[in-house]
């Protein structure tokens, strides 16, 4: 059998399908090594609110694999670390990682002193910039590593000028000399399970997101559900903090669009349901409006639209929004579309407005040397890569969190395969 | 509704997909392009509808459509379709349908509307030129001083261009009635024809105006281009009547002689008729350079895009170079008689007839064309309450 040290997967990114591959992998007796570029673990489904279409809330289920990663000696994890380079073949790749520093050693007990103390803000990338944490900061309510961090891009912490946390801090766990590392792993596969970033919504220019103040993005929208997002779970609109009353839902926001994202992004139609949902349930007078090309819910999923379709206050309307503009006084945002089934161009002014920007494939913008063969969405292509090299989740293709699960578990299938066929 | 009964005609949607509409059938109806139109009326607005239309081949319903007549071809529909169906390009090519479809008579309309067929549309002035001269025995290089009017009499040229004038507006006549038939079912029957004076006088001053294309967004640069090639148009049309009256009316020979004796009993003076005289070609001229500028921008336009938003068909090719060449032959056999080259202001002077001939004679069914159904649809459509404007 190999030997312990040559036989790690590299599981690149520590979202929902990377942690699946890992920590399965690990739980039939297999090493593994968790990659991740932000200073915690978790990815996108850290920030949703509520998972559909149960409406349970996904932190339990992260819970439970940061529980299954602390007791399993056969995984490591690397935070704010970036892959340098994937080079080799099957059984026998290294992978090169550059762990950035993140000037808070483990000594860290999470108590916040620091925070206290820190003049610096910046904005808050996890929440999408609503709201604004200090320069020291921890990611998320159930960050894991459970470690403060410093943001030290131009602009936000001077570093050693101001050293207010490190005197603050009674467990000497800050320090602001830390370097970057690097390290090289030796694998016997590598699985990409990289994901996804929001499409930019201000590439539309039509859509009016950053030029119109209430049209927020779909992944704002659930930060602002969250009980533990910028708003506490209220849903306020950006101008003036109003409770919402009536929210329009943007379909295919960019995605099914040549001219940004060609596919389908497969779970934009549920979230917006699902959201629906959000805004129907935080007060009865509330009206949801959603604008669709086609509405995707596939198998089991149409119960969860004949629910929603059930509440006389959601809207369907068949016809993609072309146009937003702004009430100058109210600054209302006014949607305009073609209401295919009523026959009439018709314009909505509504409180506002949730475009449901689709997924647009880290792997696309990423600017990494490797030997991952993407398809022409930015997706990895399955079927063309070297042998040891493996995708799981929506680094593949545009999925929901129980698909990329079932690809995650097979991942890991292959990731022990590679290492046992040496 | 649920009673219509729909027949698609296969080879009309085949004709389409070939005629320019190639891209059609990528539509998937998310009506992005009826929202970003700001010519469409909002009550059953355009170009969704007419793109599932052409798709499913309803040639007698896509007829009777004025809304393919409203667009302008701004282009904002293709700029922001995303699935590359140029529905931009697929109403323009209805409208050369619509065009060939009401053509009298109809082999005119396939003659002129298939660039493949444009040697044929050329041949007919150039034979029909050579076989009146040759019988007139005018089939030769005249010695002396460039006279065009020794080399191609004016009376011949008045003979052949007053009878296709004349054929023109009476194929308009036949071609626009069978159009109005076909506008005016419903859903827009008209109940009243009252309104058909204002709708007209409104329909012309938007053109002048061009109040329509003001509205474009993706392709604004067309309203200049328009513009410049509309106010041509006109120039040279008021030119060639201008030219009718110095001669018949004034009895002024060409090549118009400053020292005319009947002209300077007219005006007074030598001075007199050489002011007038210069007026007469400044004006002239201008509309000519106007056209050209026109044209020009045209084809600046159509390289600029690189078919991201719009791929121009051959119908439209072909019209363009036509404009631009009537031009550029009209000049240059002016600046050929200027220098007295015989060799080459008689034989341009002929190509410059031969052009002229394309665009009157073959206006009915060229691309110009769109002059008179527009006007029409535009007029119908106000008359039916259909036009935003």
């Amino acid at each position: 059998m190999s030997d312990e040290k040559g036989s790690a997967i590299v599981v690149i990114g520590g979202g929902i399908s990377g942690l699946t591959t890992a920590i399965e992998a690990a739980e039939a007796g297999q090493r593994s090594v968790i990659v991740e570029r932000n200073p915690y673990l978790g990815g996108r489904v850290a920030q949703l609110n509520r998972y559909f279409p149960k409406l349970c809330p996904p932190y339990c289920g992260l819970e439970v694999n940061f529980k299954r990663i602390k007791q399993n000696p056969k995984i490591s994890v690397y935070t704010s670390a970036e892959i340098e380079s994937v080079q080799g073949s099957e059984g026998n790749f290294k992978v090169k990682i550059k762990i950035n520093p993140r000037y808070v050693n483990t000594k860290c007990t999470a108590c916040g002193d620091c925070v206290k103390v820190c003049p610096i803000e910046r904005s808050n990338s996890f929440n999408f910039g609503i709201d604004k944490t200090k320069a020291i900061y921890l990611p998320h309510e159930l960050s894991y590593p459970m470690r403060f961090v410093i943001d030290a891009s131009p602009g936000v912490c001077p570093g050693k000028s101001c050293s207010k946390c490190v005197s603050v801090c009674k467990y000497n766990a800050i320090d602001l000399d830390m370097k970057a590392e690097t390290v090289e792993i030796n694998a016997s596969s590598v699985v990409y399970a990289t994901g996804w970033s929001p499409y930019d919504a201000a590439k539309m220019d039509n859509l009016g997101f950053g030029k119109v103040k209430n049209v927020v993005t779909n992944m704002m929208m659930e930060r602002m559900a969250a009980p533990n997002g910028p708003t506490k779970g209220k849903i306020l609109r950006p101008s003036d903090n109003k409770q919402v009353k009536t929210v329009a839902f943007v379909q295919c926001a960019g995605s099914r669009d040549e001219n940004h994202l060609a596919h389908c992004s497969s779970v934009c139609c549920m979230a917006s349901l699902k959201q629906a949902t959000y805004v129907r349930e935080s007060d009865p007078d509330t009206k949801a409006f959603i604008y669709y090309i086609d509405l995707r819910a596939p198998g089991r999923y149409e119960d969860f639209l004949k629910k929603i379709q059930a509440d006389a206050s959601v809207v369907m309307i068949k016809g993609k929004v072309a146009k937003i503009e702004e009430d100058a006084e109210t600054l209302d945002p006014i949607v305009t579309v073609e209401d295919i089934a009523g026959g009439k161009k018709i314009t909505q002014k509504v409180d506002m407005v949730v475009l449901a920007t689709g997924m647009e494939p880290s792997l696309k913008t990423a600017n990494v040397s490797t030997n991952v063969k993407l398809d022409e969405n930015g997706f990895v292509d399955a079927d063309a890569q070297a042998a040891g090299i493996y995708a799981s989740g929506v680094a593949k293709r545009p999925n929901d969190v129980t698909t990329s699960l079932q690809d995650a578990t097979s991942a890991a299938l292959k990731g022990i395969q590679s290492a046992v066929r040496r | 509704m649920g009673d219509a009964v729909f027949t698609p005609d296969i080879g009309f949607v085949r004709g389409l997909k070939e005629g320019g509409a190639d891209t059609m059938k990528q539509c998937y109806q998310c009506a992005t392009c009826s929202t970003v139109c700001d010519l469409t009326p909002a009550d059953n607005p355009f170009p969704r509808k007419e793109m599932i239309m052409a798709q499913w081949g309803l040639k007698e319903e896509l007829s009777a459509d004025p809304d393919i007549w409203l667009c302008h071809n701004c282009n904002d529909c293709s700029k922001y379709c995303p699935r590359g169906a140029r529905p931009g390009d697929v109403l323009s090519t209805l409208r050369k349908a619509v065009i060939a479809e009401n053509a009298f008579p109809r082999f005119m309309g396939t003659i002129v509307g298939n660039a493949k067929l444009l040697i044929v549309a050329l041949l007919i002035p150039v034979a029909l030129f050579l076989a009146l001269l040759n019988a007139t025995g005018h089939l030769n290089i005249p010695a002396g001083d460039v006279v065009f009017n020794k080399f191609f009499p004016i009376p011949l040229v008045d003979a052949i261009f007053v009878t296709t004038a004349m054929c023109v507006v009476f194929v308009f006549a036949i071609s626009v009635s069978r159009f109005w038939g076909k506008l005016n079912v419903n859903p827009y029957k008209l109940m009243a024809h009252s309104m058909l004076i204002p709708s007209l006088i409104e329909t012309l001053k938007e053109i002048v105006f061009h109040k329509k294309f003001q509205k474009c967004g993706a392709n604004a640069d067309r309203t200049w281009t328009h513009r410049l090639i509309v106010a041509g148009f006109i120039g040279l049309f008021i030119q060639t009547n201008w030219a009718v009256f110095n001669l018949y009316v004034l009895k002024w020979e060409t090549p118009f002689l400053k020292d005319d004796p009947n002209m300077m009993m007219i005006l007074g003076s030598q001075a007199a008729v050489m002011m007038y005289y210069a007026v007469y070609k400044i004006f002239g001229n201008t509309s000519a350079l106007l056209l050209l500028i026109g044209s020009l921008m045209l084809f600046a336009n159509r390289i600029k895009d690189k078919g991201v938003n719009s791929v121009s068909s051959s119908f439209d090719w072909v019209f363009a170079v036509m404009v631009f060449l009537v031009c550029i032959t009209g000049l240059l056999s002016e600046f050929c008689r200027f220098a007295n080259n015989a060799q080459v202001a008689y034989p341009m002077y002929f190509i410059h007839l031969v052009c002229v001939f394309y665009i009157i004679a073959y206006l009915p069914y060229s691309k110009l064309a769109h002059m008179v159904y527009r006007t029409t649809a535009i007029v119908y459509a106000k008359m039916a309450k259909r036009d935003v404007m």
